[in-house]
């Protein structure tokens, strides 16, 4: 749509007054234009920046060992800082990241794969199900839910169900689940209800109301008249959401599955809650406690403080870093996903 | 928006020569939403292999009873319907009826394109699937006798893959009908087919109609009365929730026996 009307005011014949103007190149609103559109990019680079350059002396000790192994070790304060690679630590000080890695993205898998369904079946019956009375009370619980802060989610978390999962729910299962492949994870010591499982869970809850309430205006969006087509060529209910309503807005969907993830990746508060902070081991099963990179930086930053030499401080920055990087993973290949449905027939969402 | 009081309207036959089965028969056809009565003591027989345009002013129920055929009015929230329809001696209203059988026997083609998000050649195929009509080894040959069959083949045979959204509005309309077509309905309800399609797309439409017509029987929703004198062999004129009127397309344009309807064919309103 855009290209149509560059083009439309490309045409010669265009009567004057629609031509851009091109006479006053500095004008106010091109200026103001040109600053707002730059300053989000100006900001990232300078986040950036600023954490390349907290984090580069600790990518400098580190190595490349930080994102293979699960140390946690400040070293030891007591005896004299060391040199290595030109940068001053404390002694015996190893840092490696691997789990905390594992963690993130695990606890945030988990997450989707509990929100991306209860999301999508909560859009569906809100949208199409429901009458509007109903359906405008339910999206205002929706965008209440959505601001519930994150503390709460953590203390209903480690207070109410974590224990209650961890007590009544998690020894059945673990009990009746086969000894078969993935499956197994769900076997063995279920904990005391802080862990993977429940971060999961608590996770969800708290993305479920970004994707159902972005999914849900997407489902309105889905022209009546396509899901009527499918309907009088006798397909089911099931079938007219599967093969017409998803896939029309499936772009948007994983853009607002994204926008879930990414809030699940860095979420800190509640996970630093419920996540049994464990740090330096991987997660043996889906019950283990575990640590995230934002839960890690938050939870250990004070004693981070402490570190004379601030390599500890310039670890964290370097974990910080990494959890940038594996978000915008998470972006790029959301892109890559949207361009490969695109592809097939949307009529919408090629540049999502 | 009227008493329910029925009014006498005499029954009519689409009997085009040479063809003798009844396929769809409507009586005392009462149709509304929650306390309003939209149409009623509607009566009609349909043979088959007919073309029957339904005309009328905006607002007379042409929509309503369309949809009425193939109960895509079930939905809607307050909707009743009394009387009969039956289609090949199988009672439409009743409940047992099988809604998805119904509607693979009664197509259905829109006033606007809607083709589903899948390629051209999932969109001719997608009623098929859902009935499970045919093998996938037959799939492609399905695709290409009703690409054909809607003259859209040689336009789109090296781009089956594609996105039908870039195909132009009146190609579009055209793979809507393949698509109805696939699932080899006894009845096409057209609710205005062709209203937002161009005059070459709509010639074709058209001369498509004629071509299916021995097979298929059409009732088509129209505002043109050029076209209802062009293509139907019947007319039906509702008028404010009535058959008012119908017969043979000459005799209801040539010889109206209402006055609603000879004020409405010589073009003074709606
Ligand atoms: N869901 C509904 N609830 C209540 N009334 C309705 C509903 N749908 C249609 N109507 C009413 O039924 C009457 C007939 O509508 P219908 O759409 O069948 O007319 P139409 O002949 O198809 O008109 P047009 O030529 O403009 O398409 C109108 O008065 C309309 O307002
Ligand atoms: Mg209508």
């Amino acid at each position: 749509m855009a290209s149509d009307l560059a083009r439309k005011t490309e045409e010669p014949q265009a009567p004057r007054i629609f031509r851009p103007t091109t006479k006053s190149p500095l004008g106010p609103v091109k200026i103001a234009s040109a600053v707002s559109s730059v300053a989000p990019l100006l900001a990232l680079l300078a986040i950036l920046g600023i954490l390349v350059h907290q984090a580069l002396p600790a990518v400098k000790y580190n190595g490349i060992g930080f994102f293979v192994h699960n140390v946690w070790h400040p070293g030891n304060f007591y005896l004299q800082p060391v040199t290595t690679n030109g940068v001053l630590h404390p002694a015996q000080a190893d840092y490696g990241a691997w789990a905390i890695i594992v963690g993130t993205v695990l606890s945030s898998l988990i997450a989707l794969v509990i929100a991306l369904p209860a999301s999508l079946g909560a859009a569906l019956v809100v949208s199409k199900l429901l009458g509007p009375r109903v359906r405008n009370t339910l999206g205002i619980f929706l965008e209440l839910l959505a601001g519930i802060p994150s503390v709460v989610f953590g203390l209903w978390g480690t207070l109410t169900i974590g224990p209650l999962l961890s007590r009544d729910i998690y020894p059945i299962v673990a009990k009746h689940m086969p000894d078969v492949i993935i499956l197994r994870w769900f076997r063995g010591s279920t904990g005391a209800g802080e862990g993977l499982l429940t971060s999961g869970i608590i996770l969800a809850a708290m993305i479920i109301p970004i994707i159902a309430s972005t999914s849900r205006d997407l489902f309105a969006q889905v022209p009546k008249l396509t899901e009527e087509g499918a309907e009088a060529l006798g397909m089911t209910r099931m079938e007219v959401t599967t093969k017409v309503t998803l896939p029309w807005v499936s772009a948007g969907i994983i853009g607002a599955t994204v926008l879930g993830l990414a809030r699940a990746l860095g979420e800190t508060m509640a996970v630093a809650m419920v996540s049994g902070s464990v740090l330096g081991t991987l997660p043996t099963n889906i019950y283990s406690t575990f640590n995230t990179i934002a839960a890690t930086i938050v939870t250990t930053l004070d004693s981070a403080l402490i570190d004379g030499t601030g390599l500890a401080v310039r670890t964290l920055a370097e974990a910080a870093l990494v959890l940038m990087l594996v978000t915008l993973l998470a972006n790029v290949g959301a892109r890559l996903l949207v361009r490969k449905v695109s592809t097939t027939a949307l009529p919408v969402g090629r540049g999502v | 928006m009227q008493d329910l009081a029925p009014r006498p309207v005499e029954e009519f036959s689409a009997n085009p020569p040479g063809s003798s089965r009844t396929v769809i028969k409507v009586s005392d056809l009462t149709v509304g939403f929650g306390r309003t009565t939209i149409i009623s003591g509607v009566n009609l027989t349909l043979m088959q292999g007919s073309i029957v345009a339904l005309i009328g002013p905006t607002g007379s129920g042409k929509t309503t009873f369309l949809r009425s055929l193939n109960r895509m009015n079930d939905k809607v929230r307050g909707y009743f319907a009394g009387g009969g329809i039956l289609l090949d001696d199988q009672e439409v209203l009743s409940d047992h009826v099988d809604l998805l059988e119904l509607r693979r026997r009664v197509g259905m083609l829109f006033q606007r394109p809607n083709p589903f998000p899948m390629s051209i050649r999932d969109n001719v195929l997608a009623g098929v699937k859902a009935h499970g009509l045919a093998k996938k080894s037959e799939h492609d040959r399905i695709v290409r006798e009703n690409l054909e069959r809607v003259g859209l083949w040689n336009a789109v045979s090296g781009r089956l893959h594609d996105s039908p959204f870039r195909l132009s509005g009146g190609q579009q309309q055209l793979l809507c009908l393949a698509r109805s077509l696939a699932v080899q309905p006894e009845v096409l309800l057209l609710d205005e087919p062709t209203s937002a399609l161009d005059p070459i797309s709509v010639e074709a439409v058209e001369k498509l109609l004629a071509d299916l017509a021995e097979e298929i029987t059409f009732i088509v929703v129209t505002h043109s009365l050029a076209q209802a004198r062009r293509i139907s062999d019947h007319t039906m004129f509702f008028f404010d929730g009535h058959l008012k009127e119908s017969g043979p397309t000459a005799q209801i344009f040539e010889d109206p026996q209402q006055p609603e309807t000879q004020y409405y064919v010589s073009g003074r309103m709606g």
